[in-house]
């Protein structure tokens, strides 16, 4: 894990960078909305090409980000000239990931339903049974929350979604850090140019 | 009692995968066993630990080869490197037992199971081979020796071939066993207590056990074989008492520490959750945190949005804020994080300027202070790193420039009205102006 500093200020730097490329094509006043979602998509992207696309998450941010047909182009934009590598970096990974999903869907499908049968032929004591796999449903309703909030954590397992999760929470708050304080600033400065 | 007690150690730690790969190339082992058996026996005969040192030392390392080659096992591998290191000490143990015997009237009887587990380090043959050679001790004190230092290690050696042995006499490893019967001791302990038993036996001229033992020899080695093998994998694992031991619940209880493991550091990274046991309290605190994170995300880039009408909003405030990294004590009010004022992200600040400042070419009058102040770091950002306080300043044009931006900033937060501005004849004007807007 690098310096959280560096981090900021490099963060810092590829945000503005895209925000500027988002600018430059876009002369045109926009609305609040589609500004928003430029601001937003700039930064999620300038976190996930900070990571330098070596984490799951930020190489499926770059793809989620590129996939749908609108945001594909501000994309394209705000990555600018190192998008060509990232999408190298995050189109390489996805195929595999989604076979080993299919896969293991397939996998998991098979050992539930033979463990369903066990479990009903064995016939173990009710309340120790009931409260096993009460606990076990609630860790695993949590799990797939957390994937779904991680982006990429659909295609991962406990173990790497934790990783991936710890890496994310702190990209996360070095983003929502620097946010914070370019919208302070930003409203300062407004405020007294108003 | 004791006895079931071992025995249901035995079946608890006795992985059954390996046992079988084991059993497997148990005929390629066959061969180097032999060799280095009759090697223990014709030098250690003779009196000369060192000699036998080196063949057991071979041994390992040519049993090393073997798993890597025939296994082609991940894990074994780990486990044989591991059973090189874990077994030095009980090595030496074994040599401390192999003194024993040597001393006794019938040395043959030894090596049965000091042959097979002569897996060390040829520094604890030289030490032990040297003692070998100077001390004529009792088997008693020998054995003590043997008992004292297994305290710190655990190192199960010849776990089944000790099983059968203990079905011959059961009385005599209840007297060990009763000293540690702790799990993984008990198991080293009751080796240590075998080599005690062939000793106490032998001297009591128990021409039976002699061949019961004989008749068990070859199987025992085999086992014993096996079991030293099987050993480091226990230990890497630590299947405790009462846990299972086939590859599915290992492989799951690492997992499972895994995750604990990564648990742990989300604990301490997230605010609030080392208070929280159980992981479903913490996986709902995780999630509460990174959604909490995302929506500031969310909320922060939509007050962006909101705030400035252009996209490239922050490049001219952001600079408006950067021109100022030392001032910033002055202006606590700004709340600009330290972290972003060094030198090295002011370096980055003049290449954006120059595109900033085209861009920002048809913009209302009130920018244009802060235009100015953009350009000043291409000139002296250097010199404004070092400035503590603005009284100190040099009256340039460029400074005056930026002071102006310092004089609006501060009058929008404190309305201070004492202001040093008498220094900065050309900035009051503007200054005025901004306060008029």
């Amino acid at each position: 894990m690098r310096h959280p500093i560096s981090l900021k200020q490099e963060f810092l730097k590829k945000w503005i960078l895209g925000l500027q490329r988002c600018g430059f094509s876009s002369k045109k006043s926009t609305s609040i909305m589609e500004r928003k979602k430029a601001i937003k998509l700039s930064a999620d992207l300038a976190m996930a090409s900070t990571r330098n696309g070596t984490t799951c998450w930020s190489r499926a941010l770059i793809t989620n980000a590129s996939r749908d047909h609108e945001s594909k182009i501000l994309a394209q934009q705000i990555l600018g000239p190192e998008s060509q590598s990232l999408k190298k970096a995050s189109s390489t990974m996805p195929p595999v990931i989604c076979s080993r999903r299919i896969r293991s869907k397939k996998i998991l499908k098979r050992s539930c339903s033979s463990h369903v049968r066990r479990v009903r032929k064995i016939a173990l004591p009710q309340k120790v049974l009931s409260a096993n796999s009460v606990a076990k449903r609630l860790v695993q309703k949590r799990t797939n929350i957390l994937k779904s909030l991680v982006p990429g954590g659909e295609y991962m397992d406990d173990i790497s979604l934790i990783e991936e999760t710890l890496d994310y929470i702190a990209y996360l708050r070095a983003q929502v850090d620097v946010m914070r304080f370019v919208a302070s600033a930003s409203e300062v400065v407004n405020q007294n140019s108003d | 009692m004791n006895r079931g007690f071992i025995q249901e150690e035995m079946l608890h730690c006795t992985d059954v995968a390996v046992l079988e790969r084991q059993r497997a190339r148990m005929k390629w082992h066959q061969d180097q066993q032999q060799q280095s058996y009759f090697g223990g026996t014709e030098f250690g005969g003779g009196g000369s630990g060192v000699f036998q040192g080196h063949e057991g030392h071979h041994q390992v390392q040519n049993f090393q080869g073997l798993v890597g080659t025939g296994g082609g096992d991940l894990m074994l591998g780990e486990v044989v490197s591991q059973s090189v290191k874990v077994v030095d000490p009980a090595g030496l143990k074994n040599r401390w037992a192999e003194l024993g015997r040597l001393e006794l009237p019938q040395p043959d009887l030894g090596f049965e199971s000091c042959g097979l587990l002569n897996g060390t380090s040829s520094e604890f043959e030289m030490t032990a081979g040297a003692i070998s050679r100077t001390s004529s001790c009792p088997p008693k004190a020998v054995v003590a020796a043997v008992a004292e230092p297994k305290g710190k290690v655990s190192a199960p050696v010849g776990k089944e071939s000790s099983k059968k042995r203990k079905a011959d006499k059961v009385q005599n490893t209840q007297v060990v066993v009763e000293d540690e019967p702790k799990d993984k001791r008990s198991k080293l302990c009751a080796e240590d207590g075998e080599s005690k038993i062939t000793e106490q036996t032998s001297a009591k001229n128990t021409t039976a056990d002699n061949n019961n033992r004989e008749s068990s020899s070859d199987t025992s080695k085999e086992n014993s074989k096996a079991s030293e093998v099987q050993k480091p994998d226990y230990i890497h694992v630590r299947a405790r008492r009462g846990q299972a031991t086939d590859s599915h619940s290992l492989a799951e209880r690492v997992r499972r520490e895994k995750i604990s493991e990564r648990m742990k550091y989300l604990q301490d990274l997230v605010p609030g959750c080392n208070k929280i046991t159980g992981k479903a309290g913490m996986l709902d605190e995780i999630i509460n945190y990174v959604q909490s994170l995302q929506r500031q995300v969310e909320f922060l880039s939509m007050k962006l949005a909101a705030v400035n009408p252009r996209l490239d909003f922050n490049i001219e405030d952001f600079f408006g804020k950067e021109m100022f990294p030392a001032c910033s004590t002055s202006f606590p009010t700004i709340g600009m994080p330290s972290e972003m004022t060094n030198p090295a992200y002011l370096q980055f600040n003049p290449a954006q300027v120059v595109a900033c400042c085209g861009l920002e070419m048809g913009i209302n009058s009130s920018d244009m202070a802060l235009r100015r102040t953009i350009s000043a770091p291409m000139s002296i950002p250097e010199t404004y790193i070092d400035t503590p306080c603005f009284t100190q300043l040099p009256p340039s044009s460029t400074w005056d420039a930026d002071l102006q931006n310092l004089l609006n900033l501060e009058f929008h937060q404190g309305r201070s009205t004492s202001f040093p501005s008498q220094p900065f004849t050309g900035s009051i004007e503007a200054s005025n102006l901004k306060m008029e807007m």
